[in-house]
């Protein structure tokens, strides 16, 4: 899907997954599955710098990288897609699986992440925006970071904020009607309490 | 004479002659806190023969909580080199060596110290020294000097740096092999006890698949009855998972101890967004560089 994605940003089903961007803006493309989050760190880390970022603000962007992984790794089809693309001073850290949410298909009932969203709550937090796309088809993550700014955002947007350390359940992603994408969206904000 | 394996440094007895090996810096300094920490504490005299001048020795077990400056001032303690002690220049003699141990064992004595403690970083013996063979000769030395005596030695061995061979051949001579005891290790993580200041210590790269080893370290540590520092300025990088995990065991002895959580910059910050900052109980140190 991800050829379609790149090749024709402004197509028709796939369109709705994600926004479209050149294939030449993208700095890195690497599959993962779970013996390979390691490597999957260091080549984020080793691109994240070559494109300007340093210290805390790398970090996050491999905080961010992992955790998206390790979500499709873990709930997700146990193996996913990541792509890090820069467009107008702007770095997206994109992560997608193929496969439906194991977790929530065991338990319908459950809301998604409610025990295992502490990552998604992470990268909530030190991206400057965190959507998630999921259709029957696929599950696309993406993490944006402002090239250029120190530090993460403080602005105190907490629409869509997913609640963690006061340990209130995380809200239940959107099911997928079918033949429809669902999206949530986060804006990062500081930590609550 | 019985080598046991895999001792304690805080276990060692007055007459030992304990080989420590350690795969860094950072675990020498620390099983070397440890040593120095509990001699002084038993009212030994203490020597630590090494690369680190004495200002280095003095700051290194300070950032561990063990100040050794009134032990100096008072003659308790010597943090010195090698230099007409175990070596002369770029050669060293086996007899000469075995000779300094014992002058220092009779000032001890002399002095009105009960016992010694003595720490040497061999990483001399890694240059270019001639009479490098008559270590397994002064290790045999020092064997019979400690024999009956109040006084007990800790060779330290980089043992990434010296080879099998020579680690074998010294090995015999020793009472006890010391390391520091390891939870887990493998080529990109480490979780081992800490021993100065007591707690544990993470370093490399650690995420949920290293979950159940980094929850029985916890596990360990909690039961520990001091304050506990778990100390991950080695730590490149740490997961969500892991760090719930890291905050849960915090907040478990903040209720009764204190818990030091010393970590890179980038970490630190995540566990203030955890909001362990405003935790009674718990310090967040960053360790930088």
């Amino acid at each position: 899907m991800g050829d379609d994605l790149i090749r024709r940003p402004s197509g028709s089903a796939r369109q709705s997954l994600g926004p479209g961007y050149p294939a030449e803006s993208v700095i890195l493309e690497q599959d993962f599955d779970f013996g390979s989050l390691y490597s999957l760190r260091a080549a984020v880390a080793a691109h994240g710098a070559a494109a300007g970022l340093a210290g805390p603000r790398l970090y996050d962007v491999v905080t961010s990288a992992h955790e998206l992984a390790a979500n499709a790794v873990r709930h997700g089809a146990g193996r996913g897609r990541l792509r890090l693309w820069i467009l107008d001073g702007v770095l997206h850290c994109e992560v997608s699986d193929d496969g439906r949410d194991r977790a929530a298909d065991a338990d319908q009932s459950a809301p998604w992440k409610q025990v295992h969203g502490h990552g998604l709550w992470v990268v909530s937090q030190v991206a400057d925006q965190f959507t998630i796309d999921r259709s029957d088809a696929a599950t696309t993550a993406t993490a944006v970071f402002t090239l250029g700014a120190a530090a993460g955002p403080d602005a105190p947007d907490v629409a869509g904020d997913l609640a963690w350390p006061g340990r209130q359940p995380a809200p239940a992603l959107p099911r997928a009607r079918s033949g429809r994408a669902a999206r949530i969206s986060f804006r990062a904000a500081r930590c609550p309490g | 004479m019985t080598v046991e394996t895999n001792a304690q440094i805080t276990e060692l007895t007055v007459d030992d002659h304990a080989c420590l090996t350690f795969g860094e810096q950072e675990e020498l300094f620390d099983l070397t806190a440890a040593f120095v920490r509990d001699g002084l504490a038993a009212g030994l005299k203490v020597v630590w023969l090494s690369d680190a001048g004495p200002g280095q020795a003095v700051g290194e077990l300070a950032q561990r909580g063990v100040e050794v400056e009134p032990a100096i001032s008072t003659g308790q303690m010597v943090a010195a080199g090698y230099e007409n002690r175990l070596l002369s220049g770029q050669a060293f003699q086996a007899d000469t060596a075995v000779r300094w141990l014992t002058g220092q064992l009779h000032s001890a004595r002399d002095e009105g110290f009960p016992g010694l403690r003595v720490a040497v970083d061999m990483s001399w013996a890694l240059r270019p020294v001639t009479g490098i063979e008559q270590l397994p000769k002064f290790e045999e030395g020092i064997a019979a000097v400690l024999d009956g005596t109040t006084a007990s030695v800790l060779c330290q061995y980089d043992r990434e740096r010296f080879d099998p061979v020579t680690l074998a051949s010294v090995a015999g001579f020793h009472t006890r092999a010391v390391a520091a005891a390891t939870y887990y290790a493998d080529p990109m993580l480490r979780i081992c006890c800490q021993y100065a200041p007591a707690g544990l210590r993470i370093a490399g790269e650690i995420d949920y698949q290293a979950a159940d080893h980094l929850a029985l370290a916890l596990a360990e540590t909690v039961r520990l009855d001091s304050d506990i520092t778990i100390n991950m300025a080695p730590l490149a990088f740490i997961d969500a998972h892991c760090m719930m995990l890291i905050a849960d065991a915090a907040r478990a002895i903040a209720a009764s101890r204190l818990v030091v959580l010393r970590c890179p910059p980038e970490i630190t910050a995540g566990f203030a967004r955890l909001g362990l900052d405003r935790v009674e109980g718990v310090r967040l140190v960053r360790a930088d560089g």
